[in-house]
């Protein structure tokens, strides 16, 4: 899609009047709908809708040999799909570059332990651990992709219950282990500081978050900002455009107080949800 | 102060279909038979199979004599002459603009059928050959007038008359085609301070209203020095709110339905108006006054 | 990963001897207080926010159209610009032109071999340098068109990244491509209180995960490119986990830290200039 001078001019003052076109602030989100436990073949799951945008995450575990290097670590990984059903361009490989530009910024978010403590799905150290696959689908692009597949993914891992390992016996060189086969036994994972990602998109001499995508393309940069807790996970910029530092400054500090919300948002959304209540929706409008 | 994030789950999803006491039409999915005499005469939407007439997409049965039609119920736009449409242009090539109104082709909207600057009747030189795209470029916008339909259902577009031409600073909302009420008028002046042009295409222009009509229209200028004032940034962003509100919940649009919920959406801000719960209360409450307007 | 079946790969899993080291049995706290000091003094005698040695040099691939080698003490890292090509797969009509970048390790340049194939490591860095580059080339005067950049690291010793997109600009500035500016790249690897400006591999290593407790768990990169000129930052990268306290000081720091390498760039280029001109004479 193209916009037309005109168009920008009237994107661009409304940000400056601090009116947007759908009436929003500056800092103002649009309102995101979330769902959980929505794939029943994976150990957590969640779909996130923010306006145009549909992510769908499901998280799988397995079991897998620690890194030589790092042998009291379990692993985590990121796989990003951009589904043809989003857009036509995403058909073939089209999609592949954004999706190893959000992979790695995801891997890169949760990369400290400070955000995600790897050493919890260590089984038996340099032996067993467990491997989470993140498998992030995209299946409709309506802009303020970062955001909404951050959130979906915090959504999911805090759904995710990994097995609860019995016992671990060691033979030789054979390791056994024996999980728990009762269905409710099982572990939750700790997201408590589990990164949120904010894109702060700069559009004349202000800047906003969660741009639709007519805003998108007035945008000349923007700098994607994960927040754990009340710092910084991970930090990149993104399009073509260059920043004054003053700006970048303004930026992160706006990136923070937003995230800090939204992290308040979603927290409280997922205390609403009750498992001993029938809440699912599905795919069904 | 920022509004609050609203993140909700999706079991606290709210209905937005209002329910209205009228007869659901019959709907036909393809391959269903529609008749089983063959005087019918045989219409856009269906075919002909072992002498039964059958539908061949989802959609709603029309009848006119003895011709039978489907009127699908989501299509892309099916041109008619003399529809009003809003379109953008994609390509520049020669003699012509490339735009994209919706429709399943691109429609074409030749040099010959725009009023160039200087006077009406000037004839069209090879220097305005060159300078096609100084007037109209790729990604501009346009409302023009349906002049013929071509045989492959491509339509030829034209700007000759003083309300049509270049789009100018607005917002540029798109709907189903089929939401579009037909009327006399698809320009509207509204008293709240701003107007309207319903495309019959589904896209839809808001637009500052401008006290010299004679300014603006048919032109190929753009302003982009004039800064929109606020209270009508804030009535645009309002109307355009309120056509969203609408379409969820599948109402037709036209210039009553629209200043009804305009008027209706007063007691929330342009910003809650993105929250499906007020969505939902505008488009009742609109409808509610609709039917009121109907039995009066 | 798909795996490259026309070269003869490696076992799948191998394991650098290094980690049978006995070094490794010490806590990496130690080994941190081993090459930091309390006072911010390195390994190697810098002070925290000393930058190492820079050797810049162009010209170093004769068929490209430029090119340039940098040398931060271990560190060696060479870049190749060739001339602007049609995009190759495209239909459609662009009024920019396209940077592609190409970031390697060579299979020897670190502790562990690496493949051939990219990793997603390379091809991060190789966005974020396509990042860096972009702002700073007069991309509307080639449109449709298309500029390759490939830069190898032939030994990496920490801020491997930052050294590409140096050598980078430098070696867009040799191949005659108009640019805005000259763009000069900083890494800066921050541990508790530590913010040390061009970090070590070994300094990188300690900074990925935090050694201290609770008030000073900072710690992480931060990558960043400046146009000089214009104080504009082409290009930022964070990673780790830093408070913003320490990010704006880090930003202040790489800043200024990278303004000091233009002097150099621009020496570099003139010398070039300086030294074809004699040629042409003679």
């Amino acid at each position: 899609m193209a916009l037309c001078e005109a168009e920008k001019t009237f994107v661009l003052h409304g940000v400056e009047e601090n009116f947007r076109v759908d009436g929003r602030e500056r800092e103002d989100y649009r309102p995101i709908e979330l769902e959980t436990n929505i794939v029943s073949h994976a150990f957590g799951s969640a779909r996130l809708r923010l306006a145009n945008t549909d992510v769908l995450v499901a998280v799988k575990i397995e079991v897998d040999v620690p890194y030589p290097e790092r042998p009291k670590e379990g692993k985590l990984e990121f796989f990003v799909d951009c589904s043809a059903n989003a857009t036509p361009d995403f058909e073939g490989r089209g999609g592949e570059d954004l999706a190893i530009e959000i992979s790695n910024s995801l891997s890169a978010a949760y990369k400290s332990p400070e955000v995600f403590d790897l050493t919890k799905l260590c089984i038996l150290k340099g032996h067993k651990c467990w491997k989470i696959f993140v498998d992030i689908l995209l299946l409709e692009c309506g802009g303020n992709l970062y955001d909404a597949v951050s959130i979906a993914v915090k959504a999911a891992l805090w759904d995710t219950r990994i097995p609860l390992v019995k016992s671990v016996t060691v033979d030789g060189n054979n390791v056994d282990m024996e999980v728990s086969d009762e269905l409710h036994d099982c572990q939750k994972l700790d997201v408590t500081a589990a990164p949120i990602m904010v894109t702060v998109c700069k559009i004349g001499e202000q800047c906003i978050v969660d741009p639709n995508v007519a805003e998108e393309l007035c945008s000349v940069g923007a700098v994607v900002i994960a927040v754990s807790k009340d710092k910084f996970s991970t930090v990149l910029q993104i399009g073509s455009g260059s920043l004054h530092p003053q700006t970048l400054l303004e930026c992160l500090q706006m990136g923070e107080k937003v995230a800090q919300r939204l992290s308040e948002a979603l927290t409280e959304t997922l205390s609403e949800i009750n498992p001993n209540k029938n809440q699912d929706v599905g795919f069904l409008k | 102060m920022p509004q609050k994030i609203h993140i909700r789950l999706a079991a606290h999803r709210i209905n937005p279909s209002i329910a209205v006491n009228r007869r659901v039409p019959k709907i036909f999915t393809p391959g269903q038979v529609i008749t089983e005499q063959n005087e019918f005469m045989r219409g856009h939407g269906t075919y002909e199979e072992e002498g039964f007439l059958k539908s061949s997409v989802a959609g709603v049965k029309e009848q006119v004599n003895n011709l039978i039609s489907i009127r699908p119920l989501k299509s892309r736009y099916n041109g008619e002459v003399g529809d009003v449409v809003v379109g953008r242009v994609t390509e520049v090539q020669q003699k012509r603009w490339k735009v994209d109104t919706n429709s399943r082709l691109d429609s074409v909207l030749l040099l010959s059928s725009v009023n160039l600057p200087g006077g009406e009747l000037r004839r069209r030189s090879a220097e305005d050959e060159h300078m096609m795209r100084q007037y109209l470029q790729e990604g501009d916008l346009i409302s023009a007038e349906v002049q013929s339909v071509y045989s492959d259902g491509s339509l030829s577009l034209h700007t000759r008359s003083l309300k049509y031409g270049k789009l100018s600073q607005g917002i540029l909302v798109k709907v189903f085609p089929s939401l579009i009420k037909r009327s006399k008028t698809h320009f509207h002046n509204f008293y709240v301070g701003a107007s309207i042009i319903l495309g019959n295409n589904g896209f839809i222009w808001i637009y500052p209203t401008v006290s010299n009509a004679e300014d603006n229209a048919g032109g190929f200028v753009q302003n982009l020095e004039q800064v929109v004032s606020r209270p009508e940034r804030e009535t645009i962003g309002r109307l355009r709110n309120c056509i969203l509100a609408l379409i969820q919940s599948k109402m037709m649009l036209y210039d009553t339905s629209i200043l009804y919920a305009f008027e209706e959406s007063q007691k929330y801000s342009v910003a809650e108006l993105l929250i499906p719960e007020a969505m939902v209360d505008v488009a009742i409450l609109t409808q509610d006054r609709l039917s009121m307007l109907e039995n009066s | 990963m798909p795996v490259d079946h026309k070269r003869i790969n490696g076992p799948e899993i191998s394991i650098p001897y290094q980690l049978f080291d006995k070094l490794n049995t010490k806590s990496l706290k130690t080994q941190f207080s081993e090459i930091v000091q309390p006072n911010g003094t390195r390994a190697d005698g810098r002070t925290s926010t000393e930058h190492r040695k820079i050797f810049l040099k162009t010209g170093v691939v004769s068929q490209a159209k430029g090119s340039a080698y940098i040398e931060l003490d271990q560190t060696k890292v060479i870049v190749s610009v060739f001339d602007p090509r049609e995009i190759p797969n495209k239909t459609d009509y662009s009024s920019k032109g396209e940077i592609y970048c190409e970031f390697k390790f060579a299979p020897f340049s670190c502790h562990k071999r690496r493949l051939h194939q990219q990793d997603a490591e390379e091809q991060q860095f190789s966005a974020i340098m396509k990042q860096a580059l972009e702002s700073a080339v007069f991309r509307h005067e080639f449109p449709n068109f298309q500029v390759d950049i490939y830069a190898m690291v032939l030994h990496n010793d920490g801020a491997a990244l930052s050294a590409a997109i140096t050598a980078a600009g430098v070696a867009l500035a040799h191949a005659g491509i108009p640019m805005y500016d000259l763009i000069t790249s900083v890494t800066l690897a921050v541990q508790g209180n530590h913010l040390l400006v061009d970090p070590t591999l070994e300094e990188e290593r300690l900074c990925q995960v935090p050694l201290f407790k609770e008030e000073e768990n900072n710690h992480g990169i931060v990558v960043l490119s400046v146009l000089a000129t214009h104080e504009q930052i082409s290009q930022f990268y964070q990673s780790g986990y830093l408070s913003y306290a320490c990010l704006s000081s880090g930003i202040e720091m790489l800043t200024n830290a990278a303004k000091d390498i233009v002097t150099l760039v621009k020496k570099c280029l003139v010398k070039h200039v300086i030294k074809s001109v004699r040629i042409v004479e003679d």
